[in-house]
């Protein structure tokens, strides 16, 4: 039987390495490819507790779906923002969108 | 005391204080014709104030009262109305000197640019004296207290455009304000001490011993001190002679009724507790004794004619103190009535030859008798009134405080009484000898003439009251004394026993008054000028030391005035280096600060994303910290590093 | 079912990191839909075989294909230098990123998760609808936050056409 851990542990890897590219990739595509790993990484952590936890009754799961739903949403707008600042900027480079700064 | 009755005495005060409301307001409106809104007023006030001195000689003192302010635990204040046999006359004089003053005022103030204003604060003026008349308590008194300075200092300086007006105005108020607060002490001690701020129950809560011993002596010298401040005694005179700046009425006002009169009737009107503190008797006495001394060697050579009268209100306020202080409570406040009328007088005369040629120096006058005859016998009247020639109404009242001083053993006070009167009635005849008699000395004295009759009218009325308002506290029919009188309690604390008419007295003060009058006739009568060169040859110390006024205004300057120019001058060095600077640097290190904290801020989502992971990681070290403090310092030096790589970037 | 589990790690971990490392966006496009395939079979192993099916359906169908046109869009000829695609910060976002997955790591490690057993999750279709609206023995709230999904995905269809729209002035440009 595979311990509990051992799920947590490969979602929290799988979290630190989307947490890694979407703080040192350049391309905001990348990025948003980045933070959908990082989803994903909590969904395998939802998911695993959902099946291990006795008195979690299956909640991870629901959960899980909700943030399946929730991420097609945010992926939707996030690619929709890209396109736009794209057509304004004529780039996807997130350091050189520096707006905030001025 | 039926309800009509209430409203008639509540009117007394209230209505110059809605004269001055109307004419502050439509002063512009009413123009010339305040001066009728005003005598209006106070004939009205000075009416219903005869109906209120007779209530009180019918019915006995009227009494009566409204909460004001409650504070609930901490006790309660009240506004009311107290006239006794004391307030009733004051309440008269004060309207009686107050009315000729505003029917003078309508001729002398003529042609002035704030005419309505002027009235409008010397109704104000009156209305703050009755108020403070009338007041039961001290918080009542104080409130009143408080306005009386404030109209004195917005009339001395009616001639703001004046610089020695406005410096006039400014160091009256100041000087009185330094009494006004050791009175608000002393207030503050009777009530902490008493929880009451009533005449009658502090008398009373002190007689049941709430407050005795050091701690009542030291509140009633405070409030002696406020006294003194109003009543321009010594240390606290130096203001009134120089509040002669403002228009003579105003001064003639201060003088007889309004602001001067306050202190004494403090004193008055709190009797039955300063009885109950033999030291702060003697402290009053002391001080009105040295101050009628004083002022009095002041005014032996003073040449503005203004000014010799100021100095003459000072001395005989010492005389009503030193009075008071030694227990002669009736011979005090009978003075004060009397002294009233011919102050009143002599300023109002002083008023006329201004009036009649814009000059304030005797010398350049002389000669006065035969162009204005009703002032030169007017003043007469009321020199020899306050020179305390028999039977004039000065006299009366002046006997009973020498012949008191002298009975009471107070041998001291006697000397410098009867001193006083002798220079007393040296000083004014000296004035009028050198104004009146003699040739004219300058063209304006040449072509001075008699006011108009709205301004002598008033003068001969006062002349007739500074001859006959004594005659009610003579010998043979003593109405006054049987009248104002201390209360039982104080008259048992001061073992008052009756004392005879002593003729030998009367006319030892007689005699030296008439003195007095020989040597100034001796020395300023027309053709002896040489007489009063050589005695100033003779005595130029002496007489710069007085014409100085003792180098006691000189004093103040090298000490308190500089004194305070100097804590300025620190304090606006401190403000601007320190306090300043203190604020500026704060600014500058922020602003520094900021500058360096602005590469921070690069405007890079990703960098921002980066602080915060690193936020997180900082915080899970420190909850974690207890078990993991390798791990921690791990951490912390990873976050460190990547901090520095950050900022680098 | 250790060998599954290995290979299934592997293939999600190596996966996540071609996603990061690749220095050509298909690429990181692809290693992302073998990295969210890995988790399906994660799913599977879990004893929730209908959530491996939405997500082979949702994330390695419909978002990695959107991803790709997203690609399609707005890529234009770039260097492909492995220090092009990376951001001047990359060593402190590794260290930062290296800290983070340690600390969950040990944290989630150390826990102690008390009497745990697989197959206690809800595996079949009827159990997933049951959960997700609250009937039955599930909390009720389920069927709140189901509602609250629906309308989140209905606002960002629109908010999605609303910002991607080209506006009148831009066709002129």
């Amino acid at each position: 039987m595979i311990p509990l851990e051992a799920y947590l542990v490969v979602g929290a890897l799988l979290f630190a390495i989307g947490t890694y590219g979407a703080l040192v990739r350049r391309n905001a595509v990348v990025v948003f490819m980045c933070v959908e790993l990082m989803l994903n990484s909590v969904n395998l952590t939802l998911v695993s507790f959902a099946d291990y936890l006795p008195g979690a009754m299956g909640a991870g799961a629901g959960y899980a779906i909700l943030i399946i739903a929730v991420a097609a949403a945010e992926v939707a707008v996030g690619l929709a923002i890209v396109l736009a600042v794209f057509r304004a900027r004529r780039t996807v480079n997130v350091d050189e969108i520096n707006l905030m700064k001025r | 005391m039926s309800a009509g009755q209430q409203l008639l005495i509540l009117a007394i005060p209230v209505l110059p204080a809605l004269a001055f409301f109307v004419l502050a307001l439509f002063g512009r409106l009413i123009g010339e014709n305040a001066q009728y809104v005003a005598v209006f007023v106070n004939a009205t006030a000075f009416i219903f104030s005869c109906f209120a001195l007779f209530l009180v000689i019918t019915d006995g003192p009227i009494s009566f009262s409204v909460s004001w302010i409650d504070l609930g635990e901490g006790g309660s204040f009240s506004m009311g109305v107290l006239i006794d046999e004391l307030a009733a006359v004051m309440i008269v004089v004060v309207t009686f000197v107050s009315l000729m003053i505003n029917l003078y005022s309508g001729a002398f103030m003529e042609g002035d640019s704030r005419y309505a204003w002027y009235f409008a604060v010397l109704n104000l003026f009156t209305a703050s004296m009755l108020g403070l008349v009338i007041a039961p308590n001290f918080i009542q008194l104080y409130v009143f207290w408080e306005l009386v300075g404030l109209c004195s200092y917005l009339l001395i300086g009616h001639w703001f455009e004046k610089p020695a007006a406005r410096d006039a105005a400014q160091k009256a108020f100041i000087v009185t304000r330094i009494g006004d607060a050791a009175l608000l002490v002393g207030i503050l001690i009777f009530w902490r001490a008493t929880g009451t701020t009533s005449f009658a129950e502090i008398s009373q809560a002190a007689q049941a011993g709430f407050i005795g011993g050091l701690l009542l002596t030291a509140a009633l010298v405070l409030v002696f001190i406020g006294a003194v401040g109003k009543s321009a005694q010594f240390p606290l005179h130096v203001w009134l002679p120089d509040a002669m700046e403002g228009p003579t009425p105003v001064s003639a006002l201060i003088h007889a009724a309004t602001m001067v009169a306050a202190g004494v009737y403090l004193v008055a009107r709190t009797y039955d507790i300063f009885v109950q503190s033999p030291a702060a008797m003697l402290i009053v006495a002391y001080i009105g004794g040295f101050t009628a001394l004083m002022a009095a060697t002041m005014a032996l050579v003073k040449k503005d004619i203004k000014r010799i009268i100021a100095y003459s209100t000072v001395s005989q306020l010492g005389y009503m103190m030193m009075a008071l202080g030694i227990g002669a409570y009736t011979a005090g406040f009978f003075h004060l009535y009397n002294h009233a009328f011919f102050k009143a007088l002599l300023f109002l005369g002083a008023g006329s030859i201004i009036y009649a040629m814009t000059s304030y120096n005797i010398f350049d006058m002389g000669g006065l008798k035969r162009r204005m005859p009703i002032t030169f016998w007017t003043m007469v009247i009321a020199g020899l009134s306050l020179a305390g020639i028999f039977p004039l109404a000065g006299f009366w009242s002046k006997d009973l405080i020498v012949a008191g001083a002298f009975e009471k053993h107070y041998y001291i006070l006697f000397g410098m009484a009867l001193v006083t009167v002798f220079l007393t009635a040296f000083y004014i005849f000296r004035a009028i000898f050198v104004a009146f008699l003699g040739e004219p000395r300058t063209e304006a004295a040449r072509a001075a003439v008699d006011p108009p009759g709205v301004m002598t009218v008033p003068m001969v009325i006062l002349a007739a009251l500074s001859i006959g308002s004594g005659w009610i506290g003579t010998p043979v029919a003593d109405l006054f004394g049987g009248f104002v009188t201390p209360s039982e309690f104080a008259a048992g604390v001061l073992a008052i026993e009756e004392h005879a008419f002593s003729y030998a007295l009367a006319a030892l003060s007689v005699a030296v008054g008439l003195a007095g009058i020989a040597l100034a006739y001796a020395m300023y009568a027309p053709g002896r000028e040489h007489v009063a060169e050589s005695a100033y040859r003779r005595f130029r110390p002496v007489h710069a030391f007085l014409d100085r006024r003792w180098y006691i205004d000189d004093l103040y300057n090298a000490t308190f005035v500089r004194g305070a120019m100097a804590l300025g001058v620190a304090v606006r060095e401190f403000d601007r280096r320190g306090l300043d600077g203190a604020v500026t640097g704060l600014g500058r290190a922020v602003s520094w600060t900021g500058e360096r904290l602005r590469p921070l801020q690069t405007g890079g989502v990703q960098n921002y994303a980066l602080f915060i992971v690193i936020s997180v990681l900082a915080l899970a070290a420190v909850v974690l910290g207890d078990a993991l403090i390798l791990a921690a310092g791990l951490l912390v030096l990873i976050i460190l590093g990547s901090i520095a790589v950050g900022v680098r970037l | 079912m250790t060998v599954a589990f290995v290979v299934l790690a592997a293939l999600t971990l190596l996966a996540g990191l071609g996603v990061v490392l690749s220095r050509h966006v298909v690429h990181s496009a692809l290693f992302m839909a073998a990295s969210f395939l890995g988790v399906a079979g994660f799913f599977v192993m879990l004893n929730a075989p209908v959530l491996a099916g939405f997500q082979v359906l949702i994330y390695v169908g419909a978002v990695t294909v959107l991803v790709l046109f997203a690609i399609m869009f707005t890529q234009r000829p770039q260097a492909r230098s492995f220090r092009l695609i990376l951001q001047r910060q990359h060593v402190p976002g590794l260290l930062a990123a290296l800290g983070l997955g340690v600390f969950l790591a040990y944290v989630l490690a150390i826990q102690d998760w008390g009497e745990v057993s697989p197959g206690q999750g809800p595996r079949a279709v009827e159990d997933f609808g049951a959960l997700l609206l609250g009937a039955g023995e599930y909390p009720d709230v389920f069927a709140l936050l189901f509602q609250l999904g629906a309308v989140i995905l209905l606002i960002a269809t629109i908010a999605a056409i609303v910002i991607s729209r080209r506006r009148r002035e831009e066709d002129e440009l």
